[in-house]
């Protein structure tokens, strides 16, 4: 009867006991991920228009404006943004998600692309960590890149 | 010393006393047939037999140290609630794709610590799932092969192409969406809030954007992220990608939003958050009852100790 009662007590004290934390549970930032260096305003401050990902070079991209672009996209389908307009891709590396397989998440910046609608367009690519200016181009007419983030449509929000 | 030691021998009757009533008490467990056991390879049956199948099967064996009680009781309990979770017995009646998500939840179960139960593994150490059996898992729902496997052909983009022609020309006029069946209401403005972090969800096929309001923006910036403050909310929002062809994967269709709303007081019973979903782009309500909650909580256990949020934020949105 005593070593049941103390097997039972085992058992009891073991369903109570608490386990070991496991580090991927491990309360922290994605501070890998985070925007850092000549990048001003952080375009993560502004609003998303879309997001896609290419599976060729493992990449996830998010498509930020500020409000004149983002009131526009989620209207117009014409995707003529006006005067005011600022557009910007982030791209990351991916990393799997330690924390869900079957997920992937951001793991370091590799291009941050600016698009501003004024008169004329410009266009900025930074690359690099922490992120640097590689182009600055301007024109009456967007440059082809430019030209195909503007031609991005809205992701459906209802 | 003499009404000590009387009085020791008396708590020990009462306690062999207690100890063997409570063996009379005995919820039943049965085992019901094995109607529809789960189809893969043997050596991934092997894992689940011996690791999950005391629970999550309907052939249950337990060992001798299991039936005594207190433990036969805790140990019914878990066993009637894991069969209603998963039940590898009778598995093959789901429809494949909620098959699929159940074993990618196993393996992040697993993967995590929260299953086998960490108490069940006390007592048995033997369901521990090691490493090299953790990449058996791995490598069947996500067969090494495959990543560099040829683009997802171009998708159907008539789907999506129909919903969003209608929403980017009725975005004047706002829904009229009903609460969820706990009680709380639509938060439309959730599309106006910061991403924190976004995911490609290659296990179920959709893109994931996730939003906090400004109490969640300025918890990122003062890093105060467990527990967040009460009156943060996250918005998580998914779409279903839609291949070009070429490897790109775009936002397809809508598919829903799901909130999680810090209240430590008012949602104290489901772990401090008020958990809602709405799906499709006329914003139905997810869940029968107010029990969906369930599903949600349970799913976001393995994360108990980040305050059951899964996301890593990307900080920079102040
Ligand atoms: C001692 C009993 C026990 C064992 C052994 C066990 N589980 Fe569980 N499992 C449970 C219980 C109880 C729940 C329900 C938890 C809840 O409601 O929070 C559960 C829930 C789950 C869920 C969540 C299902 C859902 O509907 O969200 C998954 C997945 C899971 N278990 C996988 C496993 C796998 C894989 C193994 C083996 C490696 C395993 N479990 C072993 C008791 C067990
Ligand atoms: C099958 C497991 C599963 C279930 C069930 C589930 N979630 Fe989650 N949830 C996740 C994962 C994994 C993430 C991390 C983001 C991702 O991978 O998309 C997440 C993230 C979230 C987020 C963003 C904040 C965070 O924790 O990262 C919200 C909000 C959320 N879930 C709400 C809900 C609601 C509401 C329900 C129930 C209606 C629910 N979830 C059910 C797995 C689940």
């Amino acid at each position: 009867m005593k070593i049941i009662s103390l097997v039972g007590l085992v058992v009891l004290s073991s369903a109570v006991g608490c386990s070991k934390p496991n580090p991927r549970v491990e309360t922290r930032l994605n501070e890998d991920a985070r925007l850092m260096g000549e990048l001003t305003p952080n375009p993560m401050q502004g609003k998303v228009i879309t997001s896609w990902v290419d599976k060729r070079d493992s990449t996830m991209s998010t498509l930020y404006g500020n409000d004149a672009a983002v009131n526009y996209a989620r209207r117009n389908a014409e995707m003529k943004y006006p005067a005011g307009s600022v557009v910007s891709l982030v791209t990351w590396n991916q990393q799997e998600d330690g924390r869900w397989f079957g997920g992937k998440i951001p793991a370091t910046p590799k291009s941050v692309e600016v698009v501003s609608v004024g008169t004329g367009y410009s266009y900025q690519r930074f690359e690099g960590s922490p992120l640097k200016r590689v182009e600055n181009t301007e024109g009456a007419a967007p440059n082809e890149r430019a030209a195909y983030l503007l031609s991005q449509r809205a992701a459906v929000l209802p | 010393m003499a009404l000590a030691s009387r009085a020791f021998l008396w708590t020990g009757a009462v306690v062999c006393l207690g100890f063997a009533v409570i063996q009379l008490i005995r919820p039943e467990l049965k085992n019901p047939p094995v109607t529809a056991e789960i189809q893969a390879p043997e050596e991934v049956r092997q894992i689940l037999r011996t690791s999950c199948y005391s629970c999550h099967s309907n052939e249950t064996k337990l060992p001798w140290f299991d039936q005594i009680e207190p433990a036969y009781w805790l140990v019914t309990k878990d066993v009637k609630k894991a069969r209603r979770h998963l039940n590898f017995s009778e598995f093959g009646k789901l429809p494949a794709a909620q098959q699929k998500g159940l074993l990618f939840e196993a393996v992040n179960q697993i993967q995590m610590g929260a299953m086998p139960l960490p108490r069940y593994l006390k007592v048995h150490p033997e369901a521990k799932v090691t490493q090299d059996q953790v990449a058996v898992l791995r490598n069947y729902l996500v067969p090494p092969s495959t990543a560099s496997a040829a683009p997802a052909a171009a998708a159907d983009t008539t789907a999506g192409d129909a919903q969003y022609g209608k929403w980017i020309k009725q975005s004047e006029g706002p829904l009229e969406v009903q609460k969820s069946p706990n009680g709380i209401a639509f938060l439309p403005d959730y599309k106006n809030w910061k991403t924190i972090s976004s995911t490609d969800r290659f296990d179920g096929g959709t893109l994931r954007e996730i939003m906090g309001n400004d109490v969640a923006v300025k918890a990122i910036a003062d890093n105060h992220i467990n527990p967040w403050p009460d009156g943060t909310v996250f918005a998580k929002v998914a779409w279903f990608e839609q291949p070009d062809g070429q490897g790109v994967m775009r936002t397809g269709a809508f598919y829903q939003v799901e909130y999680m709303i810090r209240d430590s007081k008012k949602y104290a019973s489901t772990k401090g958050w008020g958990w809602a979903r709405w799906r499709g782009t006329d914003l139905k309500p997810y869940g029968k009852d107010a029990k969906f909650t369930n599903e949600c909580v349970s799913c976001h256990e393995p994360v108990a100790k980040n305050d059951y949020v899964y996301t890593m934020p990307i900080g920079g949105q102040q």
